[in-house]
């Protein structure tokens, strides 16, 4: 349990310092809602080496303390939306065999900035926001390709360290 | 990368294109007709479609006025009180950001979401 | 092999895509361009172009332009009293009695003025004020009542030009006042004073950090850098022949650059069916009759508009000599019968 609960901690604190990193690289396009999406790499390989669970707890431990620490309550909104959505979808698709690591993440990514669209459409209830769609969908494909890769060669040699230590 | 992982991209590759189509048309429906704004000394007087012909007398100050005609998609100043009838010399205009000015009744038409003007301004 | 064609696509696919969305980005980030208008400054219509992020951003700073427009106007007024400012007028009514102490953006307007006189030979004098206003009370009479629009007299007219001798304008840059020798004379700014202002007024934009800015009051065009894109400014050389289709004649593409353009087709009045306009050459008194407009090109916006006024009161052969003996003017000039001349280095400036 003691074990457990490090590895969580450690994935926690990574995540977060990954939304960290990324609030400090301004992509600025002027479109709201692109982001590279470094902590959903965190969530990836907690997804694969771990489990649905422990993936879904830390998604929402990440979002609700960045939430509180860079942001504010309206980003914070957007970010579960997001989270949420992505994270349900990766789920599905990494059940469905279908997909690589990579595949999933580009579904993670995309779904990711569709699920931030919807709440900010229904909290500014403004649907003029979808006309942000195309932009997003692209950048969730570009990012979530690259955050795939990464992702990829992290399960592979995380999951024989995981199992060597019997964590889980 | 699977071959399914390329399928799926490039599934989402062409939803996005289709939208991005669907959004520029959205766009083109969406944009205003040309429409003459009419100001007296800043304060606007009203806005008149280019689409519709009509004849408005903008009444100013002082008795002063100018009959402004719209006809055929462009905006133009037939007659007015004041002496300089500059505004009435200027030609019909129809394109956006043009005006046409009568100081003496501090009367500013101008067109929005008309044509794009082909310059930023011009010396006379 | 598959494994390298699968990468092979894929890098083609997020190369495409990552430049598609760049492009997108470039695209929808570019601040907005605006407009902006007002009537109530040098008797004309004053329009600032210029981008903003929004609209309340390029409001704020147009209205940071006004107020320094509406500072420059009550200034160089030669009709109106304001409050607490000694502007020309004030100067004009203290004529032949005392000296009258006034802001440095009068005194540097006057010493510009002088400047002109010497450089234009005599063809801009700011000290004309007598022969003008009798020349503007004839054109407004002639305006309200056409019928009976008449020249003023030619003795009448000699008379009053008695009073325009520059030299009795006497500036004391020291204590900061001026000073009219000649009780009858008075300053008539007209000719320098709007555009001195449109580049004061330019000036106080770049220096505040607005830098894509195109400043025209009444055809006195000044642009502040190019546009957002790069591009030079365009701006159109007004047709005098009004009732033609086209409306400008030529097109020139400006960057940090003033044009101005004194024409007979704006203002001017018309007796027995001859038209006069504004301008008046000192030469003749009279209403000048060379050409139907000339616009200069010049870095400086109130050098640009004595410049301007100095070559539409010259004949075109003496204009072009002039202009070419000056660095950094330019010309053109549009004649009577339609036909259009441009001094050697205009080409430069015209849109392709």
């Amino acid at each position: 349990m003691a074990k457990k609960t490090a590895y969580m901690g450690m994935l926690v604190a990574l995540a977060f310092i990954f939304s960290y990193i990324e609030s400090l690289i301004p992509i600025n396009v002027g479109i709201p809602g692109i982001k590279i999406g470094l902590a959903n790499m965190v969530t990836i390989v907690t997804l694969y080496t771990i489990g649905v669970v422990p993936a879904v707890v830390l998604s929402l431990v990440r979002i609700v303390l960045t939430g509180f620490t860079f942001g504010n309550l309206a980003m914070m909104m957007y970010s579960l939306g997001g989270g949420m959505l992505s994270l349900l979808v990766m789920v599905i698709a990494r059940k469905t065999k279908l997909f690589s690591i990579t595949g999933v993440s580009v579904l993670g990514a995309v779904f990711h900035n569709i699920g931030q669209i919807i709440v900010a459409a229904i909290v500014v209830e403004n649907s003029s926001l979808f006309y942000y769609l195309p932009v997003l969908l692209v950048s969730g494909v570009v990012f979530g390709v690259v955050i795939g890769m990464v992702g990829a060669v992290l399960v592979k040699r995380l999951s024989g360290f995981i199992q060597k230590q019997d964590i889980f | 990368m699977k071959k399914n992982d390329v399928i799926m991209i490039g599934i989402i590759v062409v939803i996005a294109l289709v939208a991005l189509c669907l959004v520029n048309l959205y766009g083109k429906w969406n944009t205003k007709d040309a429409q003459a704004v009419v100001t007296i000394d800043g304060t606007e007087y009203g806005r008149y479609p280019l689409s519709e012909d009509r004849t408005v007398k903008i009444e100013s100050e002082n008795n002063g006025y100018n009959l402004l005609i719209i006809e055929k998609g462009d905006a133009r100043i037939e007659e007015a009180s004041c002496p300089d009838k500059i505004c009435v010399r200027h030609k019909p205009i129809d394109k956006t950001g043009e005006t046409l000015v009568c100081l003496p009744n501090k009367v500013v038409v101008e067109i929005e979401n008309g044509e794009e003007a082909d310059v930023d301004a011009s010396t006379n | 092999m598959k494994k390298k064609y699968q990468a092979l696509i894929l890098g083609i696919v997020v190369i495409i895509f990552a430049g598609i969305l760049l492009w997108h980005g470039k695209n929808t980030t570019k601040t907005e361009r605006f407009e902006a208008q007002f009537t109530d400054v040098f008797d004309t219509v004053t329009n600032i172009i210029g981008y903003g992020e929004s609209q309340e951003t390029f409001t704020r700073q147009v209205s940071e332009l006004k107020e320094q427009f509406d500072y420059y106007n009550q200034l160089y007024d030669i009709y109106n009293d304001y409050d607490g400012v000694n502007n020309i007028k004030t100067i004009n009514d203290n004529a032949g009695k005392e000296p009258v102490k006034v802001a440095p953006e009068i005194i540097d307007l006057l010493k510009l003025g002088k400047e002109a006189y010497v450089e234009t030979n005599g063809q801009v004098n700011i000290a004309y004020g007598s022969v003008l206003s009798l020349w503007h009370d004839y054109r407004e009479a002639g305006l309200n009542s056409p019928t009976k629009a008449e020249l003023p007299p030619m003795e009448e007219i000699e008379a009053k030009a008695a009073h325009t001798d520059i030299n009795q304008l006497i500036i004391d840059e020291e204590a900061s006042t001026v000073y009219l020798a000649d009780a009858e004379m008075s300053l008539d700014v007209g000719s320098i004073g709007k555009g001195y202002a449109v580049q004061k007024v330019a000036d106080y934009a770049k220096a505040h950090n607005m830098n894509h800015l195109l400043i025209s009051a009444g055809g006195n065009v000044c642009v502040v850098g190019a546009k957002e894109d790069g591009e030079g400014w365009s701006v159109g050389v007004q047709n005098p022949d009004l009732s033609s289709d086209k409306e400008y004649v030529q097109k020139v593409k400006l960057q940090d650059m003033s044009i101005v353009t004194s024409g007979n087709y704006q203002r001017y009045y018309e007796v027995a069916g001859k038209r006069y306009c504004h301008i008046i050459d000192p030469d003749t008194m009279m209403p000048a009759e060379h050409m139907a407009s000339v616009s200069v090109i010049m870095k400086d916006s109130g050098k640009a508009d004595a410049m301007s006024t100095a070559l539409f009161n010259m004949d075109y052969e003496e204009g072009k000599a002039l202009v070419e003996s000056m660095d950094g003017v330019e010309a053109m000039w549009i004649l009577e019968d339609g036909s259009i001349q441009y001094s050697s280095g205009f080409s430069k400036y015209l849109e392709k």
